[in-house]
């Protein structure tokens, strides 16, 4: 299965969207020092594809993700993105990084800078947006994830909810070919949980590709077209989220839904 | 008032002890200082000798430009702050204004008050009035700009340096004109502390950088560097300085003992800052740059944009701490290289004929330390409100 992901990565421009894969993972190996964090990671996202990854904690989830883009540098096997694959080349990383969108658990959002300022920073900055294009884009952004009020705040101001919403819209403000969400309501309260997976939602009936590690198995169920359990820096199990949750296979899927469930 | 005094002053027998014994310690030190300043002291030496203190032998003909320059300096200063986007509170009453002005500025106006009585001469009150005027100009200057859009659209970077320049002009003619060897007394001080200050601190922050860089040749130097200079003590260093550098120049094109001074105020500085700096930047959590990269700035951006300014800000306490503490060294340098600054001005005038042996030395130190609490007290002061106005602790 894995050398045909890869082919299919790779001629990317002339293929039909159907067998496009955004992002494809091939033999992906990450260590820190002793400790294997990824093995032998085979795994691909196909265009306008929700992939939702879940395990138990320590399970590789976060690292798999910060490697599509590479906040973490894999040690073996090949990570390709949009036809692009990652090597050490700092342009090539560049490149992916202006096409992938990351959502953080703890927002990460600029302290020193509005709401605004915020969004339209990357645009600017990146992709050499005139300062007028790049604050009505980001306006346009805020409309979408319901907040455009808060334009002229500082994040301080903001409640968590409110700052995982403006995280998403500063994503969302680079027009990325591929979103990833690292947790995005691990820190959130529960009251504020609902209204950043419903802007999630949103975006993926838009149609926007991507992979969100959770522990909401309801938003799971409910929008995931894939679901990929991981276990032990492994990937144990993939597939659609009635065969996941309701007729897993493997023994450490069964164990983990049991735990949680 | 009697319930107050009570609680606060007498609670106890132990309480009362206290005060009646601080207080009248308290009382003693206030009564001497009083009486030092309008009774025993014999102020008479500073009135006569108050240009010496404050421009040194400089030519009364090039007089105008040393004012002109001051004004110059005023009309930038009051431009920037009064162009800065962020108004700390707009929903201030007038005495309320009135007070924090007072708070800010009083202790200025009133030294400038006392130098003019002290000078007893029309062109100083004149002088006064013309620095005001430069600082409402500057000001209405500064709201323009944030109030009229054509002048706002002018990027900061252009902005700033053109309303300077007339300063910056201004000091280099003053430069020119002169001989460094004319120049002295409170203007050297002056001039020393906010030339160093201006080098000293794209250095601290190159330095600050170069010690976080990857590049193991750089860290290598750069810590090399901060350490040594860390290490030696400020008046060592000014005196190698002075007689070091004849060793590898010689003495005929060897620079003056100003440029020396300012060199190693700006490159003693510089060490601090950079830690400072260094400190600031480790306090910005890693998440910052990494949703920096996530969103694909480079490296570079990433600094400058999102790292550095919340680091800067982050340590504008300690920054000014390093600057005041540099504004008052310029006094070793005097000593070290042999300038005639103010305190060395200072402690000859009390050698003058007229007034050697009376032990006038208290008089003349007083004045040299009231100046320099006077610049402290004034830089410290804008200072917490420069991190009130960038809302450090709030975010």
């Amino acid at each position: 299965m894995s050398s045909e992901v890869f082919k299919d990565a790779t001629r990317m421009s002339g293929g039909r969207a159907s067998d496009e894969a955004i992002v494809a993972m091939e033999g992906v190996y990450k260590r820190f020092k002793e400790f294997e964090a990824l093995k032998n990671i085979n795994f691909q996202v196909g265009k306008q594809e929700v992939v939702v990854v879940i395990g138990p904690s320590g399970s590789g989830k976060s690292t798999l993700i910060r490697c599509i883009n590479r906040l973490e540098e894999h040690d073996d096997g090949r990570i390709i993105v949009d036809g692009t694959e990652l090597t050490t080349d700092v342009r090539n990383i560049q490149e992916i990084r202006k096409e992938t969108g990351m959502v953080f658990q703890s927002f990460n959002l600029f302290p020193h800078l509005t709401v605004l300022a915020n969004i339209a920073l990357a645009p600017r900055q990146v992709r050499g947006m005139p300062k007028s294009e790049a604050e009505a884009l980001a306006r346009e952004l805020l409309e979408r994830v319901k907040i455009p009020e808060q334009a002229d705040k500082f994040p301080a101001q903001l409640s968590g909810g409110q700052q995982q919403r403006v995280a998403i819209a500063r994503s969302l403000a680079m027009k990325p070919k591929v979103m990833l969400f690292d947790e995005p309501t691990s820190a959130l309260d529960p009251e504020m949980i609902n209204e950043v997976l419903d802007a999630i939602k949103q975006l993926a009936q838009e149609g926007m590709t991507m992979v969100v590690v959770t522990h909401e198995m309801g938003f799971a169920k409910e929008v995931a077209d894939r679901v990929v359990f991981m276990a032990d820096g492994e990937i144990v199990e993939v597939g659609t989220p009635s065969e996941i949750f309701d007729n897993p296979k493997e023994e450490r899927t069964q164990k983990f839904l049991a735990q949680i469930l | 008032m009697i319930t107050w005094l009570r609680r606060n002053l007498f609670r106890t027998w132990w309480d009362s002890i206290m005060t009646v014994v601080f207080g009248y310690v308290g009382l003693w030190v206030i009564w001497t200082v009083i009486e030092f300043v309008f009774v025993t002291g014999r102020w008479e030496i500073i009135q006569v000798n108050l240009k010496l203190l404050l421009v040194g032998r400089f030519p009364d003909e090039l007089m105008w430009l040393v004012g002109a320059s001051l004004t110059a300096l005023a009309f930038w200063v009051a431009a920037v702050a009064g162009g800065s986007k962020i108004d700390l509170n707009n929903v201030q009453t007038i005495p309320q204004r009135l007070f924090d002005y007072t708070r800010r500025f009083g202790l200025i106006v009133a030294l400038a008050a006392l130098l003019i009585f002290l000078a007893a001469d029309i062109a100083a009150l004149l002088l006064a009035f013309q620095v005001l005027g430069a600082v409402v100009v500057g000001r209405l200057v500064g709201l323009a700009r944030r109030k009229v859009s054509v002048l706002g659209a002018i990027p900061s970077i252009i902005w700033h340096p053109m309303l300077g320049s007339p300063a910056i002009a201004l000091v280099l003619v003053t430069l020119m004109e002169s001989t460094l060897e004319e120049w002295g007394g409170f203007l050297i001080n002056f001039y020393m502390a906010i030339i160093s200050i201006v080098l000293c601190f794209p250095l601290g922050v190159l330095l600050a950088l170069g010690r976080r860089s990857s590049f193991p040749i750089i860290r290598l130097v750069t810590t090399t560097y901060i350490e040594l200079i860390r290490g030696a003590p400020l008046f060592v260093l000014l005196l190698l300085a002075g007689v070091a550098l004849e060793f590898f120049i010689p003495p005929s094109i060897a620079p003056d003992a100003i440029f020396r001074g300012v060199t190693v105020f700006t490159l003693f500085t510089a060490a601090y800052l950079a830690e400072i700096v260094r400190g600031g930047l480790q306090s910005i959590p890693k998440g910052q740059t990494e949703a920096g990269k996530a969103l694909g700035l480079s490296t570079t951006k990433i600094t400058y944009l999102i790292t550095m300014p919340q680091a800067l800000r982050n340590v504008i306490p300690a920054q000014i701490g390093q600057f005041i503490s540099l504004f008052k060294d310029t006094t070793l340098a005097g000593a070290a290289l042999n300038i005639l600054d103010v305190l060395n001005v200072g402690t000859a005038i009390t050698k003058q004929q007229d007034f050697l042996g009376q032990g006038l030395i208290y008089e003349a130190l007083a004045f040299v330390a009231l100046l320099f609490w006077v610049g402290s007290y004034v830089m410290s002061r804008e200072s917490q409100r420069l991190e009130k106005r960038l809302g450090v602790g709030v975010r």
